[in-house]
């Protein structure tokens, strides 16, 4: 395992850029009523915003007031190098590092939840009653009105590699994407694109003529929009984009009409959880329709309960989208993500792609 | 009859329990061939994973290379959603890639091609079916050796196996209970004819000693047949039996009858002296069927076989002795000469003395009353013996086990009742003796000898 982990240690560096904004170790808490007894309580540690996480917490902490309620906001490196070194410190891991929660799990280190809401979730969504995907978040470009005012709508990835073949010029420094080589997501992300189809690749080159800024995290990406620096953003994650553009009304929100990744956060209780039976209350709330009702209406992390129709959830998306969703699958192709060779691999091809306009 | 013991249930326990044992054994069976299966189908999957990435492995930078195929791990995990590992390993051994470092396999290569080992492993805590794969490189310049290794958790084999046992199972159990229906069936035909004995025996008439007519397989003939001869020999007995009362209240009704003509006759006359000579003869005759009745009973007495008289050591020679005090003076009027050859020293048998002098008396009787005019009683020692010779007419050889029947005579005899050597007879079983007649001294006469068991006690 020696050589495993100086290789994780390695790859983690890259995995905090993943989603999440800086500003992390913020902490919620939420104590538990004091007529309750004593030793009823809960750590969850999340890779996943306050303003996000503060709805859901508040519910489950009104429906369970007898539980002390600790939530951390961590990095997802942050998160997954804390587990490893004291994998009995929480009761519930949130992450959108999919194939770090993955090969958590993939390796035993998550113990099953075998309640009803365990059993009634989708197939799709969970993997072995270990782990569960309980958001739904599309990728998605922004672009700012501007463009689309000059050059039409840009509605899906064929749109966009046509308006960077056609206005390379224009858009040059104009277009902002994840770096693949710094970014976890990016790299996910890139790794799933390059499977759905070659012409991805054509994109990567099509982006390396506009000379794409490539930076680390949505955030980032967001802010450059907001600032005026881009005007296409291509792979930002929806879930934030939706929450920051929402007073921002020149810069349109598109969810690609020929194909869309979806990325889901994934959740866990440790084999070792100190509070397992909190724990199991925890998971089977956010994945049972309370939870995720309030995930849909108050979030915008995108609920999955099949019983949960209208905004903010899956079902409204598919509606909307259809076929064009492409979650990225829970299953051990997960594990192809994380082999260090292959990121090699996939990099040295990424970055010729991206640099094949220019040599010509 | 005991629940516990019946032919029934004991057929059903030697029968049923060889068809359990069997039946376990090929549960058992079934459950490692289920194994196999799910281990053979499941392997294919170790094996198609491993060649997918072996075919990705190549020569890159002066070292090992794999773009890694995610569909190949894929491929590794079934509906059962297995854990699943993999490494890549090169010529010593050294981790290339992988997200475990699984163990190697020991085993050695085969000559030629690609070598593929499966076995099952524990891996921290896990238990995992391992496959390992050794290539290697055909590129133009290079043949470097490698080994990738697959493995999966058995949750998807285990899942099949069962399956199939259950499948399998329910084909036991099926025929199980076929198999024991027919036992039941089976068991019970064959008994029925040993049902239908126990009817044919239930409904016969008590009184009736027919054979019983009844076909029956060869087992139960064997019993039939057997009981057939009892029957016979209770007819025979019985026959005996009747045979022996009507003889006894012939031998009764005569003397009964003579004394009923005397007194008749008697009354008849008006002279006294006739009445008393009538009363005379009455006498003697009321006498001799007294005697009469008490040789029936005694003889009734010695014939019922659970008639066991306890015995006591007697001496012979004193009771022959006085035997033939008893008898001297009788045999003395009829012009008999009766002597007792006695030994040296005593000679002790056990027996009931009454019984000894019956048969004494008896034999004594016998002699007067066939003609012999020399008797003599004798008493021998080692083995204890006691005979009684006389130089009568004797008996035929022939007809000397005859003569040992109750009420039957030699020759017409108005005095004898037939009844002395039967009697002789039984008293020698009572007493476990023998019984030997044979020809007296010099071929003349009749000699009965009883020889006791054992010698002095």
């Amino acid at each position: 395992m020696n050589r495993l982990s100086r290789l994780a240690s390695r790859w983690l560096l890259l995995l905090g850029l993943i989603g999440t904004p800086a500003g992390a170790d913020e902490t919620l808490h939420y104590p538990a009523t004091p007529d309750s007894g004593p030793g009823a309580s809960l750590v969850i540690h999340g890779a996943l915003d306050l303003p996000q996480m503060r709805p859901l917490l508040e519910d489950f902490h009104h429906a369970h007031p007898d539980l002390d309620l600790r939530y951390r906001n961590l990095t997802t490196l942050a998160l997954h190098e804390r587990f490893l070194a004291a994998p009995d410190e929480a009761d519930v891991l949130l992450s959108s590092a999919m194939p770090w929660q993955y090969l958590l799990a993939n390796e035993g280190y998550a113990q099953p939840l075998e309640t009803q809401a365990a059993h009634d979730w989708p197939a799709w969504a969970r993997w072995r009653h270990e782990l569960f995907a309980f958001t739904f978040e599309p990728i998605v470009m922004v672009v700012n009105e501007a463009l689309i005012e000059r050059y039409g709508e840009v509605r899906s990835h064929a749109d966009l590699l046509a308006l960077l073949e056609r206005h390379a010029e224009a858009l040059q420094g104009r277009v902002v994407t994840y770096d693949p080589a710094t970014s976890g997501a990016g790299y996910t992300y890139a790794i799933e694109e390059s499977r759905l189809s070659p012409r991805y690749w054509d994109l990567v080159a099509a982006l390396g003529q506009a000379e794409a800024e490539l930076v680390g995290t949505t955030g980032e990406m967001l802010e450059g929009l907001i600032e005026g620096r881009y005007l296409v953003g291509y792979n930002l994650l929806g879930s934030y984009a939706q929450e920051r553009l929402a007073d921002q009304p020149r810069l349109k929100i598109v969810v690609p009409e020929d194909y869309a990744l979806v990325t889901q956060r994934l959740a866990l209780i440790p084999r070792q959880a100190p509070h397992p039976a909190a724990a199991e209350r925890f998971l089977d709330y956010l994945i049972g329709e309370t939870g995720q009702a309030v995930l849909a209406g108050k979030t915008t992390l995108g609920a999955i309960h099949p019983a949960l129709e209208g905004p903010g959830t899956a079902t409204s998306l598919r509606q909307e989208r259809g076929e064009a969703l492409r979650p990225i699958t829970l299953g051990p192709g997960l594990l192809a993500t994380l082999d260090d060779l292959k990121r090699e691999a996939l990099l040295t091809r990424w970055q010729r792609e991206f640099s094949r306009r220019e040599r010509r | 009859m005991k629940g516990g013991d019946s032919l029934y249930r004991r057929l059903l326990t030697w029968l049923l329990l060889p068809l359990l044992a069997l039946g376990g054994v090929m549960v058992f069976l079934a459950w490692v061939e289920a194994q196999r299966t799910a281990d053979r189908a499941f392997d294919r999957l170790l094996e198609a994973a491993s060649l997918a990435i072996a075919e990705q492995v190549q020569w890159q930078d002066d070292r090992l290379w794999l773009d890694l195929p995610p569909a190949a791990l894929e491929m590794l995990a079934t509906d059962a959603e297995e854990r699943v590992f993999y490494s890549l390993v090169d010529r010593d051994g050294r981790f290339i890639t992988g997200n475990a470092d699984l163990p190697g396999d020991s085993r050695r290569s085969i000559a030629s091609g690609d070598t593929l080992l499966y076995r099952n492993i524990g891996w921290q805590g896990l238990s995992l079916r391992q496959g390992v794969r050794r290539s290697r490189l055909e590129d133009w310049g290079v043949r470097e050796p490698f080994e990738v290794r697959v493995a999966h958790s058995r949750e998807g084999r285990d899942a099949l196996a069962a399956e199939l046992w259950r499948a399998n199972l329910a084909m036991i159990m099926a025929m199980a209970a076929l198999a024991t229906v027919g036992l039941l069936l089976a068991i019970r035909a064959a008994l029925t004819p040993l049902t239908r004995l126990r009817r044919a025996i239930r409904a016969r008439d008590p009184r009736t000693l027919a054979p019983l007519e009844l076909s029956l397989p060869r087992e139960l003939a064997e019993l039939r047949d057997t009981v057939n001869e009892l029957l016979a020999r209770m007819r025979r007995v019985r026959a005996n039996q009747e045979r022996f009362i009507g003889d006894a209240s012939h031998q009764l009704r005569t003397p009964l009858a003579g004394l009923s003509a005397r007194a008749e006759l008697a009354l008849r006359q008006e002279d006294p002296t006739r009445w008393k000579e009538a009363l005379v003869a009455m006498q003697a005759t009321s006498a001799r069927t007294a005697r009469l009745a008490v040789q029936l009973l005694s003889l009734t007495r010695l014939a019922n076989p659970e008639y066991r008289p306890e015995l006591v050591p007697l001496e012979l020679n004193a009771i022959a002795r006085q035997a033939v005090r008893d008898h001297w003076s009788s045999c003395h009027r009829q012009g008999v000469d009766l002597g007792v050859e006695a030994t040296g020293g005593e000679v002790w048998i056990r027996g009931m003395d009454w019984l000894i002098a019956e048969a004494i008396g008896n034999l004594i009787d016998n002699a007067c009353r066939y003609g012999g005019r020399r008797v003599t009683v004798q008493v021998e020692d080692a083995p204890p013996r006691l005979a009684v010779e006389d130089d009568g007419p004797g008996i035929p050889e022939a007809r000397r086990l005859l003569m040992l029947r109750p009420f039957h005579r030699d020759r017409d005899d108005l005095e004898g009742s037939g009844l002395g050597l039967a009697i002789v007879d039984g008293i020698a079983r009572t007493h476990g003796a023998r019984l030997r007649l044979s020809a007296g001294h010099a071929g003349r006469g009749l000699r009965v000898v009883l020889q006791f068991p054992g010698g002095t006690p």
